[in-house]
């Protein structure tokens, strides 16, 4: 399967997502979108950072060092309060993009 | 928000660390990515090239996470400030120019603010001055509507009224101060029960008047005026609970009123100046008594109940007022009351003159900054090809635009620190330059308040005459630019159209400041060419109070003046002496109705009104005023009581137009009503009429009476003398210290300063308005300079081969003359509109001019088209000396 280039702003929706369940430093991030979407979708490091630190900039994400797997420092990104609400009504204004377009597609 | 904020400050001034973490971050992905492919069996170096080449460039990845991180908009504002300082700093000559022409501009304008700020802004130092107001009798027929009031009156509203929550009344008197020092004639205020209630204030030391204060036998205590503490006490705070000597009896001094409050009411004071000391008023019981006659001289002050808004308590007091028209109307026929705020009270007279230098130097500031934006376009035109390369290599209009306006703002704000010191030194030269007293301030400083109104002035005139530049600029297209070499387009299209536009906006501003300025100058020259009825040459001038412990019987107050004055005579250099009771100049008088015997006899309230005035002996021939009918008074007149009064010009004018005034009697209202039936005074000559209240102001009828007829305890000793009169100020102590060591001689002045003093504010206000005229004319003529010049420089290719076509000098000289003289006359046009119509506000401030008077209005647009003309011919000749052959190589 061909890889697909990410549509604008969805990038922000997938760490948001990844970041759910723990913390994780940015080379993990991009590693978890591929795996997950069974290598569809890849994250360019030049699109991941600028993302990361406009998230954390906005306060949907923090970052602090920690000590990465291999026991290197690593900085690693968490969700906010903030960042969960914002999760909520992205996946929510996603689902109903996806839906309406499905739709769009299915009757023409 | 807030947090962006801050994470934004991070990102931007520990930029080193967030650097390194930054670096450190896309360093461990490397190398995640690295091991990666190394665990999946590559060798290391072919790792390492694959990671490369999927993470991609790294400097691009750093740029965009710094610009992700909000460092952008500062970082390039330090960058585009940094630039900006470059540019000024490459252009001297501009930079210079432009900054001292808004140091100017915005020098002038604080200047005028703080005085403005003030005077009409500033909240009074009373406790809620918006509750405080001054209530005057209003006399209909004589269109006066701030008249003193009558105790009678003031008593019936204190009683009657619902809408204030205490009233008291005030009345200035001057009294000698003797013991500690030389003896001194000092004012102070009475005032009635609760005045200091009224106006909201305690006294800084001491614990001020009790209730008790205001019952007869407790009233023998004064609050000092903090000035006059220090001045004349040193600010002893142990005067406190001691007695000082007034008018020869001992009064305690329980305050000291705060620094600031100094209720000084022009048109209420009987001494005409500032309370010095304050004392309870115990009134008499006859005080509210109308069967007593009816003086008015109470300056009445009120303070309205909490919700009660000015316009109800000025409609109740108008029905009181009204009420009081029905119930007594020999006393109160045609008088009604006016009610008015102590903000307008205090500064209404100068608030005309104060909000017309407020406009002019809003003015000014346009011309500057139109001036600058002028400068500005012409400068982008030279940076043209500066900025189409910046467009050319990816800038942004918008980045275009803010590099501009940066710039813009860099040079707003040298231009307004420099302006704020200009205006520091301004306003006390200003302050020092306006008559004393005129405006009440003696120094300004700067405070939060300047501060904000600078910045706020610097901003705005910095968006003001940057913007538009910076959106020319920015909105001229790339190509063009770099292709047009030819100079196509004559005046540089719309660029040049907009720098006419702006040059023309100038003249305008101009014309209106030069002809609101030329109105005031040609007011000034009436007013000072106003004939004062009296010769003010070689007249001195000063008070004697005689307390009335000492001098209680009139016998002994006509025999004091008599000897003092014969007295004076013998001093060498004196010419004459004489006195009088209110002398012209001090905004004083006493007027009253008069009833001409013959004539039908009406209420006093509706007959007519004439001032009086007590004189000595040879007054007219001191004051040099004409006798013009009939005879001055006789030795026996002037030392008992004869029944004879000479009237001025215009007393015979208004009451007895085309009769022989000699001969005629009069009764005149001064004393108990039944005296002065009985005593009707004969006419016995005709005098020039004098301005009494200053040269401003219309003669009016007056009616003056010999001493004996009306003694008054304080007299005005007007000396001519043969040389300098204030050298006979100290031999005429030394004569009145003679006679009583413990009299001071006070208000010493003479005649020719009061003459200046009561021209002061006019004087004032001209060569203030006078200077911004000439401020913005220079400005004018460097604007419509350098767009004329600039025209020319761009247009040296076009004239060059106009000339090798044989075009005339002339032709050239013509040619450029004739945009010079469009310009102007556009720009005359519409300020001669604008001028019609802004003139019209002055009104209160002209004096025998018309707000269009077509003389001024003739020589301003004289005077600018003729500068504007210089200033174009400068270049124009510069034009004409084109060489065709350098002008055609030039490219």
């Amino acid at each position: 399967m061909s890889r697909i280039d990410l549509p604008q702003g969805t990038l922000d929706l997938l760490i948001l997502k990844t970041l759910t369940l723990e913390p994780l430093h940015g080379w993990a991030i991009s590693e978890r979108i591929q795996q997950i979407s069974k290598e569809v979708l890849q994250v360019q490091q030049g699109s991941l950072y600028p993302a990361l630190h406009r998230l954390e900039r906005r306060g949907w994400i923090k970052a602090r060092w920690g000590a990465s797997e291999n026991n290197r420092r690593a900085k690693y990104y968490e969700l906010t309060r903030a960042g969960r609400k914002q999760l909520e009504t992205e996946q929510d204004s996603w689902r109903r993009l996806t839906t309406a377009v499905a739709q769009i597609l299915e009757t023409t | 928000m807030l947090s962006d904020l801050l994470f934004r400050l991070r990102s931007f001034f520990q930029r080193n660390r967030v650097e390194e973490e930054m670096n450190e971050e896309l360093c461990f992905h490397f190398e995640r990515q690295v091991e990666k492919y190394v665990a999946s069996g590559l060798p290391r170096a072919e790792a390492e090239r694959r990671a490369r080449l999927t993470i991609g460039g790294e400097d691009k990845i750093k740029e965009d996470v710094r610009e992700a991180r909000g460092v952008g908009f500062v970082e390039t504002s330090i960058q585009d400030l940094r630039y900006g300082v470059r540019m000024l700093r490459k252009n001297p000559s501009f930079t210079i120019v432009a900054i001292l022409t808004l140091a100017l501009g915005m020098g002038a304008t604080t200047a005028i603010f703080s005085v403005v700020d003030a005077l009409l802004l500033r909240p009074l130092p009373y406790n809620d001055p918006a509750k405080l107001v001054v209530v005057w009798e209003n006399s209909i027929r004589h269109s006066h509507p701030h008249n003193v009031v009558a105790p009678a009156n003031f008593t019936d509203w204190q009683r009657q009224n619902s809408v204030f929550e205490s009233m008291a009344a005030m009345a200035d008197t001057r009294v000698n101060l003797t013991g500690n020092g030389d003896p001194e004639q000092v004012v102070v205020q009475n005032v009635t029960a609760g005045f200091f209630h009224v106006v909201g204030v305690n006294p800084i030391v001491g614990s001020g008047f009790t209730e008790d204060n205001w019952k007869q036998g407790k009233d023998d205590v004064v609050i000092l005026d903090y000035g006059f503490w220090k001045e004349r006490f040193g600010g002893d705070p142990y005067l406190i609970g001691k007695a000082i000597d007034i008018n020869g009896k001992p009064q305690v001094v329980v305050g000291v009123a705060p620094k600031d409050f100094n209720l000084y009411v022009k048109d209420g004071t009987l001494t005409g100046a500032k309370p010095q000391m304050w004392s309870p008023w115990v009134v008499p019981q006859s005080f509210g008594d109308r069967k007593q006659g009816l003086g008015r001289y109470l300056t009445v002050v009120a303070r309205m109940k909490p919700g009660v808004k000015l316009a109800q308590a000025q409609d109740q007091m108008r029905t009181i007022a009204w009420r009081l028209q029905q119930q007594h109307p020999d006393t109160n026929a045609h008088w009604g009351a006016t009610v008015v705020s102590i903000r307008e009270q205090l500064s209404g007279d100068l608030r005309p003159a104060l909000i017309t230098l407020f406009c002019a130097v809003a003015f000014v500031l346009l011309i500057a900054c139109a001036n600058v934006s002028g400068l500005l376009l012409a400068r982008a035109a030279k940076r043209e090809k500066e900025i189409a390369i910046r467009s050319a290599i990816g800038a942004s209009r918008w980045r275009v635009a803010r590099q501009l306006l940066t710039e813009s703002l860099l040079l707003g704000a040298v231009g307004g620190i420099l302006g704020l010191l200009l205006a520091l030194w301004g306003t006390n030269a200003l302050l020092a330059a306006s008559p004393k007293g005129l405006l009440g301030l003696n120094s300004v400083s700067v405070d939060i308040r300047l501060l904000s109104f600078s910045a706020a002035a610097t901003l705005l005139s910095s968006l003001l005459f940057g913007i538009l530049p910076s959106y020319v600029a920015s909105h001229s297209t790339i190509a063009e630019t770099l292709k047009d070499e030819t100079r196509s387009s004559p005046v540089g299209g719309r660029r040049g159209l907009l720098r006419h536009a702006l040059v023309v906006g100038q003249m305008g501003l101009a014309l209106v400041l030069l002809a609101g300025s030329g109105l005031l100058i040609r007011s000034f020259v009436r007013l000072a060419g106003v004939n004062p009825g009296f010769e003010s040459r070689n007249l001195l001038t000063f008070q004697v109070t005689l307390p009335r412990s000492k001098y209680g019987k009139d016998e002994l107050q006509v025999a004091f003046f008599k000897e003092l004055l014969a007295r004076i005579r013998r001093v060498p250099g004196v010419r004459s002496v004489s006195m009088e009771n209110y002398p012209p100049l001090t905004g004083l008088g006493a007027a009253t109705g008069v009833h001409i015997l013959g004539q039908p006899q009406v209420p006093i309230s509706e007959g007519p009104v004439s001032g009086v005035r007590v004189v000595g002996p040879d007054y007219f021939a001191t004051m040099r005023i004409p006798i013009l009918a009939g005879r001055t008074f006789s030795d026996a007149e002037l030392n008992e009581v004869r029944r004879v009064v000479i009237v001025n010009q215009a007393f015979v004018d208004k009451h007895l137009p085309g009769e022989n005034p000699l001969g005629k009697r009069v009764v005149i209202h001064m004393r108990d009503d039944k005296v002065d039936e009985a005593n009707p005074s004969e006419i016995i000559g005709v005098c020039g009429s004098v301005h009494q209240m200053g040269p401003g102001e219309e003669a009016k009828p007056n009616a003056y009476w010999p001493m004996p007829e009306l003694p008054y305890s304080r007299m005005t000793i007007l000396v001519s003398s043969s040389n300098a009169p204030l050298s006979l100020v100290s031999p005429i102590r030394y004569e009145l210290h003679q006679i009583d060591s413990e009299l001071p001689m006070a208000s010493v002045a003479s005649m020719d300063q009061l003459l200046s003093d009561s021209l002061s504010r006019s004087r004032f206000v001209m060569f203030v308005l006078g200077l911004f005229a000439a401020i913005a004319l220079v400005l004018t003529a460097v604007g419509i300079y350098g767009v004329i010049a600039y025209g020319v420089a761009q247009r040296t290719h076009e004239i060059g081969i106009r000339m090798a076509l044989g075009a005339q000098r002339g032709n050239v000289l013509g040619l450029v003359l004739g945009q010079g003289t469009r310009l102007t006359l556009i720009g005359v046009g519409i300020g001669i509109v604008a001028a019609l119509g802004l003139t019209q506000l002055m009104g209160s401030l002209l004096y025998g001019v018309s707000a269009t008077d077509p003389i001024t209005f003739g020589a301003v647009i004289f005077i600018l088209v003729a500068v504007a003309l210089l200033a174009t011919f400068v270049p124009a000749r510069h034009a004409t000396q084109v060489s065709p052959i350098v002008a055609l190589r030039y490219e």
